[in-house]
């Protein structure tokens, strides 16, 4: 498979003296049909590095190319239609006085014309699970409802890129669920390239592979497994520890020989029964 | 005196007699008591944000009452009637940042007080006292509160709701949208807060670990009606009882439970990842031996 995107020694400073970039020389090929979780803590240049790639900020240094295009302001107009972002906050993102007729602005803004446009509110719509509230005020839905029209609206402009910057974090553990699983669909099915920015260990465990950002650098890129392993220190990089993990290391200090490596749920469980259910 | 909060069979409806009309509370009975760290849990739409918006008279019932700090409020309530209750509850919505205004943190945090007729320098002393309480470090003190990073932020406004002095903190989802560490530094400032500072914490969460480690008493909404209340260790007894009614377990609580159905005997389930290791630890050492 081939490389959709390409990023090469790209920095970003949002004023010109500022000591730290918010992108510091990253270089990053994300494989198509690839699922990458970006992670870090707050400030580290997850959104900065989502928006350079959608074109909203042009770097001072670097190249960035989608789809075998470089970025340039003659090209931002053609690169972002292969790529949707879906945000944080599910009630910032409504245009619309209906469902419909918010999955249909992003279209209206394209000019497409209208039967094509219907065609595809059905289809995004029945994509998220979301056709029996084509008529619904988007105010009175639920936080996890409102996220998967915010991703109906993406998909109807038929990008072969989503980005999820943060997209689950304000949902409650139902509507998390849903929008991963949507995710997962998404990824798998219909064979988009994710990118997905994200505190959430379940979320990052769920793709192919993790980057780590910090001040503006990627400081680790390796597969979920190897990230996860690294105990305590996930905190400092912006995730939870995973539960296997954090119980090992509470029974290491009560004098349990823990194993060093990563044990999943199923491993740790594993584990546990071949000590304790010896006979 | 012990201030308790009393709800006396309290129903709130929305938008009253028209199409959008939502019976969001109904027949709510229940006590909270002075110096609890009481945990709201439920589903979205379970009626949450509406029974806090009540502690402070903000929602006033369309039925019933309720008693806060000794001041009843009910559906002819004025808020001329509430006098200090609006200070004596601190507020915190879901992502107080957004009312930060001032130039400067410190002017944002002294701002509730001058407004209670404090003066600039006892203002801004309390500012100061409140900002070493939610861990502020001195050099953002100066600075504009729009620099900061987005966990700081939170803290300000957090210390500006502090500086009204308020004796029950109401806290809605507060760590919604921070990263993890931040969201265990500000549980960590919640406790130290009920530990030391005395106040009465009453926190909406979906995070049943943060219920189970700091709660000791749960409110669990449904539809607006009152499903049950009891402390933690009562309602994660029941996972059969939880799954019904779509409610998360605590982490280590659910690892515990496949623990057992594969035959591990731990007698109680444990709620927290401490509990579960000490009693592992405990199971292993008699294997050794
Ligand atoms: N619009 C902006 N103007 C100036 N600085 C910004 C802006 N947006 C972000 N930054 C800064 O750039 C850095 C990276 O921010 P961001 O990419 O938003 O981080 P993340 O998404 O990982 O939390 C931070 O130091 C942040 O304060
Ligand atoms: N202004 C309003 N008008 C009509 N219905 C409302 C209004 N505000 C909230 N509701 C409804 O009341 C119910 C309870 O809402 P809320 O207290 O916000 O729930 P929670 O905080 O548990 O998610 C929901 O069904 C919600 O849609
Ligand atoms: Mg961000
Ligand atoms: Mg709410």
């Amino acid at each position: 498979m081939s490389a959709i995107i390409e990023i090469e020694n790209l920095t970003y400073r949002y004023a010109p003296d500022d000591i730290i970039p918010a992108l510091d020389n990253i270089n990053l090929s994300i494989k198509e049909g690839q699922w990458l979780a970006i992670v870090g803590h707050n400030g580290s240049g997850k959104s900065t590095l989502a928006k350079a790639i959608d074109g909203l900020i042009a770097p001072q240094e670097g190249t960035i190319k989608v789809a075998g295009i470089k970025l340039s302001e003659d090209t931002v107009w053609d690169i972002r239609t292969n790529i949707g972002m879906v945000f944080q906050n599910p009630d910032n993102q409504f245009v619309g006085a209906d469902v419909e007729g918010d999955v249909a602005f992003g279209m209206e803004n394209q000019g497409i014309e209208r039967s094509e446009m219907v065609k595809r509110v059905h289809e995004a719509l029945t994509a998220v699970n979301m056709s029996q509230f084509a008529k619904h005020e988007p105010v009175r839905l639920s936080g996890g409802q409102k996220q998967r029209v915010a991703i109906a609206g993406v998909l109807a402009l038929r990008p072969n890129i989503v980005i999820f910057d943060e997209s689950t974090s304000m949902l409650d553990p139902e509507g998390h669920r849903d929008i991963i699983k949507l995710m997962k669909k998404l990824n798998t099915e219909e064979k988009f390239t994710v990118l997905s920015i994200t505190h959430d260990i379940d979320e990052a465990a769920l793709a192919d592979r993790v980057v780590v950002l910090d001040n503006g650098k990627i400081i680790a890129d390796d597969s979920p497994e190897k990230i996860f392993a690294r105990g305590q220190q996930l905190i400092d990089l912006g995730l939870d520890v995973p539960y296997p993990e954090s119980l090992k290391q509470e029974l290491a200090q009560l004098d349990v020989v823990v194993p060093k490596e990563y044990l999943s749920e199923e491993g740790m469980i594993d584990w546990l029964c071949r000590l304790l259910l010896k006979n | 005196m012990v201030m308790s909060i009393t709800f006396e069979k309290l129903s709130y409806t929305y938008q009253t007699g028209t199409p959008f009309e939502h019976h969001a509370l109904q027949d709510i009975s229940l006590t909270i008591a002075d110096h609890s760290y009481t945990a709201i849990i439920g589903h979205t739409g379970s009626g949450k944000s509406t029974l806090l918006q009540h502690l402070n008279g903000l929602l006033k019932p369309t039925s019933g009452k309720l008693v806060v700090n000794g001041q009843m409020i009910d559906t002819k309530t004025k808020n001329k009637q509430l006098g200090d209750l609006r200070h004596e509850v601190g507020f915190v919505f879901q992502f107080p940042e957004a009312q930060l205004f001032e130039e400067t943190v410190l002017k944002d945090i002294s701002f509730g007080p001058k407004n209670l007729g404090k003066s600039e320098t006892e203002a801004l002393e309390i500012a100061r006292q409140k900002a070493k309480l939610v861990n502020l470090p001195d050099d953002v003190l100066e600075k504009s509160p729009f620099e900061l990073s987005g966990g700081q932020m939170r803290r300000v406004a957090i210390a500006g709701i502090l500086a009204m002095q308020p004796n029950i903190l109401v806290l809605d989802e507060p760590t919604a949208g921070l990263d993890p560490k931040g969201r265990i530094e500000m549980m960590e400032m919640f406790k130290q807060l009920y530990e030391k500072e005395k106040l009465t914490i009453i926190l909406v969460t979906h995070n049943m670990n943060d219920v189970a480690n700091y709660a000791d008493n749960v409110i669990v909404l449904e539809q607006g009606r009152l499903l049950r209340q009891g402390v933690p260790t009562e309602i994660f007894s029941n996972p059969e009882w939880l799954n019904k009614h779509h409610l998360g377990l605590p982490q280590t609580t659910a690892f515990a439970l496949k623990l057992q159905e594969r035959g591990i005997n731990l007698q109680e389930l444990p709620l927290t990842e401490k509990k579960l290791a000490q009693k592992l630890a405990a199971l292993l050492q008699r294997e050794v031996k």
